[in-house]
């Protein structure tokens, strides 16, 4: 057989449809698969034959890299495994308690979802260590053999193990882990996934990864074996790189957002081949919407994050979401005022126009508008129930009307519909940019999703960011990055030291020795020493807060660098304060080969090209005739007439009059605004 | 319904305040020192009017709901704030609640006029008085900690270094206390900033406008709900085992009379102020009142003055839910708030046997720890509140392990202590 490079496939699972992206020839081609939520290692396993078929390639060489929903998903369901938790004596209801606070201050009938883990199989073990990492009370081996024995009884399928300071004195959990070894199931144990303070994060998270264990292991086992041969398999993990197959079995809770990070990644790629570095991603769909923010052409991550309402401290992509998307409903409250969500009418029944409800949403608001050119859904396959939505939206009209004393137009609903949904969203962009000290007036809005170009331009305005880039593939964006991101490795220790001098220069021995473990493993992945990357940096704070912030270890003084970013992002600085350096942390980088960037027909015209055809719609409370262009028929230099409707097979963006847009190489749309 | 408004502008305007008092609790968090603002989140941020009536606030601390207007009234009443001035208060007596709890108010000012103000109160680990932690059993006022009428911290936009230097004289961590009005008042430029971009985009007179058509909305829905209740006088009595000094039995005693779209709250026959710490002042009482019909009201609505327009409170002079100067008042915010809500309800499950759960665990259960750290001889001192269990409702079980009514503040990790 001719050696040749293998081929690489990115596959990703969504609700509706499985995403597969690869390369051949230098050219990226991508289908789709619908998916099969009862297995989804069904649709890959079609996919993947599909492609080898085609391109006349063995299941042995390719290369898979996978975003998958499955975590998640069992997470959402509550249908992972039958878990228990060791931990110190004591300390058996963290996980039940929590931080005590209720979600919702004001609802009498809230529900507070119980632990993963039965009281019962929550199993103290006497011991402590102190927060100076000092043992106050050794662990007897007598006890460490009860355990063992009552966790036979007790028949669980996998053990997660977290005791306090254990970030400080792992010995304690190793030899809970040695001893447990003997029952032949999955161990999680806190000071190996997430060596950090904070003893309800912390045992939260490694109960997640208990809890996904047995379900991962055996679904990523079930893939890589495909008829009987061996695949090369990575997953996306939920911080923007992949991992591999092994490691995301054992350490499954690094995969709960492991999907929507491939989005992302995808967008950025996106943007850098338009030339842009700080992008904001807003990916809008029918219930949700997701929001993420890159700087520097980097993705930013958080050790704060929930997922299903339970804390997941590892790096996970900082993705904001709401519920707020094509779907919601609007309707007028007791009080007059004119909602938008957070319930969806979902796709089942779906807004009015899908035919089935009489819900007023969002969508039926852009349809009354005209906002989609009479042109459907999915390049015309799925239609429009225009009689539908302007039923609806009179309903609501009539209900504006009544609360406001004045007369109210279908169109002036249906244009409310959309200011609202807007302020919504607006406060979701702002809750990752403002409040954290960006200004969006530096940052490109990149929509994705059905009905992100429908809304980018009210939105950028709003946040007054200048540029829009609508990707091209938006429906694919999630497929594409997960084949293009990077394998990454994040290392952390924690050294806690005041700033001085002498101190700053112990740091070199210590990021050494984490890059020098992270280039073994990333050769032993295939990544050669140029094929490397590493970024230090510092989590510095002042002495006496307890959240810091990363500061880039390149960016030549410390402490200025550290007083800046703290003025940016909180609006002051102490520069008289002392300043801790909490941990350094080291993030490796195994760089993948860049897919082929494909670059589109040029136009030979220097006037604007003509739309397709026109069409009547209402664009910034304005009757007009709009030009409709079909995105897949515009040249790269293609300027076009606005104000117009731009639609293509999974999206439609919208561009009013006082904005300029243009097509590029790559045949991304660049709207200035 | 006729009123002169447009439902889209007011969501909108619903939207948008809301945010500014949310971004300025996460500005307050992110920046705080002591473990209890940044770890337990103790605070409450607000943005109010320029008559000083509120139209928003963050979902914070409910005890704070009804009582931050109060603590902005008496800034206003008794300080002409220029602009560049940050007020800061905690006499529960002006406007406060207990000694710990020090609110900060500012102006925000737009053409050399005052449009709107913006507050925060947060919960400091010290405030000096016998004991660590300000919340001992103090028998008055004095023996609980530094008492602040409205006073200038900040003068033009400057830190007043004298009457700095005379608060961190009073109270134990001083660096802590320090760092922690450094937060307050970041987090107050934060508000005002993000009110002047409002003003700048949408307009000045809409944006004035739309502040008092929310407070009107909240009323709207709070008439609504109280419509919903049957028409008649609901009773309800219960005690406080004692008050820490002696040991008879408090009593507070409410009788609630729905008529229409209006509700009376009278607490008359609710026993004499009482001598430990457990007395509480009007704007906990009125903020007991104003959680317990949030409550009924559900979903989402904006915390504005308007929810308590509909509603009047009768707190009798010299009672334990009115206290004179100078009892002491500490435990009035944390133990006896949630024995008058607790009460409301056994009242109101009269009128809504359907909706009103049972007693839940009528405390806040206090800890306050403090001292000298013998490892670097400096002064510490820590609070904690521990979560009980909520009572059960009609169709469903209570829940345990959680924070109930007035409070939602988090425990701080044992690793974080």
């Amino acid at each position: 057989m001719v050696s040749r490079q293998p081929i690489r496939i990115g596959v990703d699972t969504g609700g509706t449809f499985t995403d597969f992206v690869f390369e051949r020839d230098g050219r990226v081609e991508l289908f789709k698969l619908p998916s099969t939520p009862s297995d989804p290692s069904l649709a890959i396993q079609e996919g993947l034959n599909r492609i080898c078929a085609d391109t006349g390639s063995e299941l042995d060489h390719i290369e898979v890299v996978h975003g998958t929903t499955v975590g998640t998903n069992a997470l959402l369901q509550r249908k992972g495994a039958r878990i228990a938790l060791v931990t110190t004596a004591g300390f058996e209801d963290v996980l039940a308690i929590g931080r005590q606070a209720r979600p919702e201050l004001y609802n009498l009938n809230a529900i507070k979802p119980p632990p993963l883990v039965a009281d019962e199989l929550r199993l103290g073990v006497a011991e402590r260590v102190v927060a100076s990492g000092e043992v106050l009370e050794p662990l007897y081996e007598r006890d460490l053999k009860n355990l063992v024995r009552k966790l036979k009884q007790a028949g669980v399928e996998a053990v997660a193990v977290s005791l306090l300071f254990s970030f400080l004195h792992p010995e304690h959990e190793e030899r809970i882990a040695s001893a447990l070894a003997s029952l032949d199931v999955p161990l999680s144990i806190s000071s190996r996934i997430h060596p950090e303070y904070r003893e309800y994060e912390r045992t939260s998270t490694v109960v997640i990864n208990a809890y996904l264990q047995p379900l991962m292991g055996r679904y990523l086992q079930r893939l890589s074996k495909q008829q009987g041969t061996q695949l090369n398999l990575r997953v996306m993990q939920s911080s923007g790189g992949s991992i591999s197959a092994d490691v995301a079995a054992i350490e499954p809770v690094r995969t709960i957002l492991s999907g929507p990070s491939g989005g992302v990644v995808g967008a950025l790629r996106a943007a850098h081949s338009a030339g842009l570095q700080n992008v904001i991603t807003f990916d809008m769909g029918g219930t949700s919407t997701d929001v993420a923010l890159c700087d520097s052409g980097a993705i930013r991550t958080t050790n704060e994050a929930t997922v299903a309402g339970l804390p997941v401290a590892v790096s996970v992509m900082d993705i904001h979401t709401v519920g707020a998307g094509g779907g919601s409903i609007a309707r007028v409250d007791e009080g007059g005022s004119l909602r938008v969500g957070p319930e969806s009418a979902g796709a089942d029944p779906g807004p009015a126009c899908y035919g089935r409800s009489l819900l007023p949403t969002v969508t039926d608001a852009h349809v009354v508008l005209g906002h989609f050119g009479g042109a459907g859904l999915l390049g015309g396959e799925f239609k429009l129930d225009e009689k539908r939505a302007r039923e609806a939206m009179s309903g609501l009209a009539n209900d504006l009307g009544r609360v406001s004393g004045k007369r109210c137009s279908v169109i002036a609903a249906a244009e409310g519909v959309l200011s609202v949904a807007n302020t919504n969203m607006e406060r979701a962009l702002r809750h990752i940019s403002v409040e954290r000290g960006h200004d969006p007036r530096q940052f490109a809005l990149l929509p994705f999703g059905g009905a992100g170009g429908l809304h980018a331009v009210d939105l950028a305005r709003a946040l007054r960011i200048p540029t829009i880039i609508a990707p091209t593939a938006p429906g694919a964006l999630s497929a594409v990055g997960v084949l293009v991101a990077d394998v990454i490795k994040d290392q952390s220790r924690t050294v806690m030291f005041t700033y001085a001098a002498k101190e700053i220069a112990k740091l070199g021995s210590v990021f050494r020795e984490m890059e020098k473990e992270a280039t073994t493993v990333l050769r032993g992945e295939g990544f050669s020493r140029s094929k490397q990357r590493h970024e230090r940096s510092l989590a510095m704070r002042y002495r006496g807060q307890s959240f810091e912030l990363e500061i880039p270890e390149t960016s030549g003084d410390l402490a200025t660098a550290f007083h800046r970013a703290h003025l940016e992002r909180y609006g002051y600085a102490q520069e008289h304060s002392e300043i801790e350096i909490v941990s350094a942390r080291l993030r490796s980088f195994g760089l993948v080969e860049k897919l082929a960037q494909t670059r589109i027909g040029a136009s030979r015209q220097r006037r604007k090209t003509k739309p397709h055809h026109e069409v009547t719609a209402h664009i910034d409370g304005r009757k007009a005739t709009v030009g409709l262009y079909k995105r897949n028929e515009l040249l790269a230099g293609a300027k076009l007439q606005t104000p117009c409707i731009v639609t293509e097979y999974s999206a439609t963006t919208l561009i009013p009059s006082d904005a300029h847009a243009r097509v590029d190489q790559f045949g991304n749309l660049l709207i200035e605004i | 319904m006729k009123s002169n408004f447009d439902p889209t502008t007011l969501e909108i305007y619903r939207a948008l305040f809301t945010s500014v008092a949310e971004e300025m609790g996460v500005a307050l968090r992110r920046t705080a020192f002591s473990p209890n603002i940044k770890e337990r989140r103790d605070y409450s941020c607000a943005v109010f009017d320029a008559q000083g009536r509120v139209i928003a606030q963050g979902d914070h601390m409910p005890v704070h709901l009804g009582s931050m207007p109060m603590a902005v009234a008496a800034a206003l009443e008794q300080i002409e704030l220029a602009p560049g001035d940050v007020v800061a208060l905690n006499d529960p007596f002006a406007g406060g609640t207990h000694l710990p709890d020090v609110t900060l108010v500012m102006p925000v000012v737009s053409k050399q006029r005052k449009l709107f103000y913006v507050a925060n109160r947060a919960h400091h680990a010290d405030i000096g008085g016998a004991t660590p932690g300000s919340m001992g059993l103090a028998t008055d006022i004095y023996g609980e900690g530094l008492r602040i009428p409205p006073i200038r911290l900040v003068r033009n936009g400057t830190l007043d270094a004298d009457t700095m230097r005379l608060l961190l004289a009073n109270v134990r961590g001083n660096v802590e206390r320090r760092g922690d009005f450094d937060a307050q008042i970041g987090s107050l430029k934060t508000g005002a900033t993000r009110l002047l971009e409002i003003i700048e985009r949408r307009g000045e007179r809409e944006a004035v406008e739309y502040a008092s058509q929310l407070i009107d909305y909240s009323a709207r829905l709070m008439r609504y709900t109280i419509a919903a209740i049957p028409d008649g006088s609901y009773g309800a009595e219960d005690f406080l085992d004692d008050d820490g000094v002696d040991d008879r039995a408090v009593l507070i005693k409410v009788r609630i009379v729905v008529k229409g779209e209006q509700a009376l709250v009278d607490f008359t026959g609710s026993a004499p102020q009482v001598t430990g710490a457990i007395n509480a002042v009007e704007a906990i009482t009125v903020s007991a009142v104003s959680y317990v019909f949030r409550c009924l009201v559900g979903g989402e609505v904006p915390a504005s003055a308007g929810l308590m327009a509909p509603i009047e409170v009768i707190a009798p002079r010299g009672t334990v839910v009115n206290a004179n100067p100078p009892a002491s008042v500490a435990g009035g915010n944390v133990e006896t708030s949630q024995r008058i809500v607790d009460v409301l309800f056994r009242a109101l499950a009269n009128a809504l046997p359907d909706r009103i759960p049972a007693a839940s665990q009528g405390t806040m259960n206090n800890l306050t720890i403090g001292g000298i750290d013998t490892r670097n001889g400096q002064e510490f001192s820590y609070y904690e509140t521990v979560a009980g269990g909520m009572g059960a409702r009609p169709a469903l079980e209570g829940m345990n392990g959680v924070h109930t009514h007035m409070t939602n503040s988090l425990n701080t990790p044992a690793e974080a202590i």
